[in-house]
């Protein structure tokens, strides 16, 4: 890199004005050693030297393998990991970014206490001792003095499951995670229910393979995951055929051979229409269900009414549209997968529309097979050894560390000990719900209620309740209603300034972490490794939570002395070692066709369901009175005058958490709010245009309007992820307009999880 | 035989997802609100009324006839053998007379350097064997660098087996080597190259040397070059300093 002195600077700006400001001179002022130069051979820059240290990303929550180069004690660049197969060496722009969470000037960079209001943002830093010192003092006087049900925990991130384990071994059932309930829970709530599997955190699609791709509002470019998106870019490449079904004309949209523009909520209608032609037109695997499928007779008979003509006027989408991809479909079958989206939270029946997608994949027989679903492989590395937790039916999944619905999906209370207050698994209220995430929309509002007991302390380990779609009202009078509230984090938001004390994170580039393991075509263990030293006085989670469990006297569950040791101890389990990890940063196994494509090979799928065999109806739904759920259900429509209010992301950004990031935040200074022309001239508005922007209860405010017909006339857009209002975000604060604040908080009748895509809003001219 | 480098830009596996953008700023340690590259989005509505989207990665262009390199007044704006485009930055004086010059506006002076800044097709990396950073980490495997000399390379072989076109129109032809691919859509004029008007510090050079109009295209160029070669009289002293000091780097 070119250096040059400020003064340098200065003296050559100042001489560039002088020289236009005189008359020129003439070439024989050009002095004869400077002549010789010109023809001299020129100066090349060489790279400069660096080191390699694996990890893997914590910018989004797929969890790309990484290669972090560091120069002078400082990582500068984030490559990623070839070897890796969920980004096979390719990492975004939000990847690429992380450099700038480690280098982030907002920071939090050493432990405060506030000394304000909640949520006025005055601190007073504090040396760590102090901070876990008080922290372990009040988490025990909410112990002692409300039971450690009282305690809720929410983290969202990596560096979460050390907070996870801290909470389950101080006594509380009240853990909780994003991923459930505010995210993809209906989805594989639908997969386990019909298939008795899912497609994992990391979508188990065999995608370069797959010959028709029915989008059902996966915008797979733009919520953007490297491996799935490049797999799904493969697929295209490889001359898939993409129908792609959203409101909104994005870029997947614009890659795709058709834009269906389907009504917002009515993807249920499309789907139960396209179900009610493959099985009248006889285009579904006959072989394979009649041997794997049960229900045929029973869903024949409730999909008899779900014609392509009754959908149409639902819909917007022609009933002879229907009735071609269908065929089009069956044509390709079993290369073939409606794509669902990863976040179906939108309407109150949620489970209906996922049922529906898995109900098809399952008809055109994609599961186990080349271009469909496939089995993933899996990477066994045992947990350490600890004491039982006191609380008997929180365990986390030794298989793939998170996100797998098969350990528990109906956790019960055989023990007899207190339910989650959020009702998940909890018989009675919402059994269908993962008792290992939580429902975390619920889990706030029985904190605002105090219902169904007292929840005094909250623990939270990144994340932000207030962008996160839940209503402001409830986050803030949960957050009030606190006797101790401690936040973990990198960087400072909206939710941790309501904290008593903050506990600065290192970043993911300065710390160990527990083992990523998962299962994609391969299985896979991966390192993630201190790429410098910490910048600031932060610690790691782990180091934070074995301070805290000393003081707390449950150190029992933290007994290694640092993470490093951690992960060769589980590493040993399993017959490696940490020194063999950071050799490429992975493990893995490879993939194996007759595990991963069994019917290709002439074996047989598994779908450990009751049945053993796909359930078209599901029993456990008969069981629960909620078999139901499979039927259409009228939607909220927008009266006179309001339009359909719906957000979602960007390539460069994720959720909530990175519009502070100084290397994002240029490629979208602030979020628009997208408007079809037609209803732009009815309102007089023009493209630039600022709008207030208000739904039914009155919350909203101004955002500029962006003229496209890339949306549908009755129906409104905005990236998620904007509207901060912490000023300690300097550069995201006062940018945009949060959708958070727009979208609803309804709930999802059958799971509990939310329900984001039902709010209504009306426009007019600032 | 030398290499020739090229750029080939897949666009329809191009997702505007700024993965090569911010790969370049953390590879070359860019200031903030410059690039060497970027991503253009061009939306536009076809004769069915239905929305299209275009994209196209874009940077230096490498061009056989690279005007940047003629009007540079120092001769720090070079051609590589095998066709990269690159600064000297040792002679660079920073005048900017080659910011105007590029019809692709793939040039900028650096304010931290005082230099001129541009995609060197990570020269640097490539001479150690290694991808650009901008073909590394695209999400949609959309930038294919190689030789095209090397009719084994990756590069050559798509070169023959799919329709590239480059950005090129009757006024600006001037041998580019980036190549895009778009499946047989008209490139937008919006991402075609412009001649300039030529303007320094956002005056027109022009009028500020020649504000009769009177002195004429050769007189113009005197002028021009005079200005370098001030700035270079200036700059080789500094270099010269350095030397004396062993700062040379």
């Amino acid at each position: 890199m070119h250096e040059s002195k400020p003064s340098d600077i200065t003296s050559r700006r100042g001489f560039l004005k002088g020289v236009l400001g005189t008359t020129a001179l003439s070439a024989s002022g050009l002095a004869a050693n400077a002549q010789a130069r010109i023809k001299a051979p020129h100066e090349l820059e060489t790279l400069k030297d660096y080191e390699e240290h694996w990890g893997f990303c914590d910018m989004c929550y797929w969890r790309c393998g990484l290669k972090v180069r560091s120069r002078d004690g400082k990582a500068f660049k984030i490559d990623g990991n070839p070897e890796h197969p969920l980004n096979r060496g390719v990492v975004c722009a939000k990847g690429n970014s992380g450099i700038q969470v480690a280098f982030a000037p907002n920071r939090l960079k050493q432990p405060q206490e506030r000394v304000g209001a909640r949520g006025d943002n005055k601190w007073r830093p504090m040396p760590w001792d102090e901070a876990l010192d008080k922290v372990a003092h009040e988490l025990n006087k909410v112990k002692e003095k409300y039971g450690p049900q009282a305690l809720v925990m929410i983290g969202h991130g990596t560096w979460e499951k050390p907070y996870h384990r801290l909470a389950h071994a101080y006594g509380t059932p009240n853990t909780t995670s994003p991923v459930f309930g505010l995210c993809c829970g209906p989805r594989g709530v639908a997969n386990m229910l019909v298939a008795g599997r899912e497609l994992g955190g990391n979508e188990t699609l065999d995608l370069e393979n797959c010959k028709y791709f029915l989008m059902m509002g996966r915008n797979v470019t733009e919520s953007l995951h490297n491996g799935e998106t490049l797999g799904w870019i493969d697929g295209v490449a490889n001359g898939a055929k993409v129908t792609y079904v959203d409101p909104r004309f994005t870029i997947t949209a614009s890659k795709s051979d058709e834009w269906l523009a389907i009504r917002p909520l009515t993807d249920h209608a499309f789907l139960l229409a396209m179900i009610h032609v493959v099985i009248k037109e006889g285009l579904y695997d006959k072989a394979f269900v009649s041997e794997y499928v049960s229900g045929l007779d029973d869903l024949t008979a409730r999909v008899e009414k779900y014609t392509p003509e009754w959908q149409a006027p639902i819909t917007g989408i022609p009933a002879e549209s229907v009735r071609r991809i269908a065929r089009e479909m069956s044509e390709r079958a079993p290369s073939v997968l409606v794509y669902s989206p990863r976040r179906l939270t939108r309407s109150a029946n949620d489970l209906g529309t996922g049922m529906s997608i898995a109900i098809l994949n399952s008809l055109f027989g994609v599961w186990d097979r080349s271009g469909g679903i496939y089995n993933p492989q899996n990477f066994k590395i045992p947990e350490i050894s600890l004491p039982e937790f006191p609380h008997a039916h929180v365990a986390r999944s030794e298989a793939s560390g998170d996100f797998d619905f098969s350990q528990s999906p109906f956790a019960s209370d055989a023990e007899g000990k207190i339910h989650r207050a959020d009702g998940a698994g909890v018989p009675g209220r919402w059994p269908l719900a993962n008792a290992q995430y939580g429902l975390t929309n619920e889990m706030w509002r029985a904190m605002a209620e105090q219902d169904p007991y007292p929840l005094k302390a909250l623990l939270t380990a990144g994340g932000n309740g207030f962008s996160n779609s839940s209503d402001y009202d409830t986050i803030r009078k949960a957050l009030l209603n606190m006797d101790f509230y401690v936040a973990a984090d990198v960087m400072p938001n909206e939710m941790n300034s309501y904290a008593d004390i903050l506990l600065p994170e290192a970043s993911y580039l300065e710390r160990y972490d527990d083992l990523q393991t998962g299962g994609m075509l391969e299985g896979f263990v991966a390192l993630r490794e201190p790429a410098m030293q910490p910048l600031h006085d932060t610690k790691g989670s782990w180091d934070i939570c074995k301070d805290l469990s000393k003081r707390m006297g449950l150190e029992a569950w933290f007994p290694h002395d640092s993470v490093a040791d951690m992960l060769d101890d589980r590493l040993k389990k399993a017959g490696l070692s940490l020194a063999e990890l950071k050799q490429k940063g992975i493990i893995k196994t490879a993939a194996d066709p007759k595990l991963n494509f069994p019917r290709e090979h002439g074996l047989k799928s598994i779908f450990p369901t009751p049945s053993g065999k796909i359930e078209l109806i599901p029993s456990q739904l008969k069981t629960l009175g909620m078999e139901n759920a499979i039927e259409w259900e009228e939607q909220p429509r927008p009266k006179d005058g309001e339009f359909h209010f719906t957000f979602g992301r960007i390539g460069f950004h994720t959720h909530a958490r990175t519009q502070d990031n100084i290397w994002l935040s240029g490629f979208m200074p602030e979020n628009l709010l997208w408007l079809h022309p037609e209803a732009a001239t009815k309102l007089g508005i023009v493209n630039g245009d600022m709008v207030m922007v208000h739904d039914r209860k009155g919350r909203g405010g101004k955002i500029k309007v962006k003229v496209t017909n890339r949306i549908r006339p009755d129906t409104v857009f905005t990236v998620h992820g904007f509207g901060h209002w912490d000023k300690r975000m300097t550069t995201a604060a006062g940018k945009g307009l949060s959708d958070s604040l727009l979208a609803s908080d309804t709930r999802e009748k059958h799971i509990g999880s939310i329900s984001m895509g039902t709010s209504m809003v009306t426009i007019s001219k600032a | 035989m030398v290499a020739k480098y090229v750029m080939l830009a897949d666009t329809t596996r191009c997702i505007n997802c700024k993965a090569c953008e911010v790969a370049c700023r953390a590879e070359w340690d860019t200031p903030l609100g410059y690039s060497r590259d970027w991503v253009k989005e061009v939306e536009s509505v076809n004769a069915k009324g239905m929305p299209e989207l275009q994209i196209f990665p874009g940077r230096c262009q490498h061009c056989d006839d690279a005007p940047c390199v003629e009007v540079c007044p120092t001769g720090a704006s070079w051609k590589r053998e095998d066709g990269i485009v690159l600064v000297d930055h040792d002679i660079c004086s920073g005048c900017e007379l080659c910011v105007p010059a590029c019809p692709y506006d793939a040039r900028w002076l650096n304010p931290v350097t005082n230099t001129i800044s541009k995609c060197t097709f990570c020269q640097p990396r490539i001479d150690k064997g290694l991808q650009p950073a901008c073909v590394e980490t695209c999400v949609g495997n959309a930038l294919i660098f190689g030789d095209a000399n090397d009719p084994n390379s990756e590069v050559s072989i798509l070169l023959k087996t799919k329709e590239w076109q480059r950005l090129i129109t009757d006024e600006v032809n001037i041998g580019p080597n980036h190549y895009y691919y778009t499946a047989g859509k008209t490139i937008p004029v919006e991402v075609m190259p412009k001649l300039h008007e030529r303007h320094l510090a956002g005056k027109s050079i022009e009028s500020i040397v020649n504000p009769l109009g009177t002195i004429g295209i050769g007189g113009m160029m005197a002028v021009f070059l005079g200005a370098g070669v001030k700035k270079l009289v200036d700059r080789r002293k500094e270099v010269s300093e350095k030397e004396d000091n062993h700062e040379h780097h």
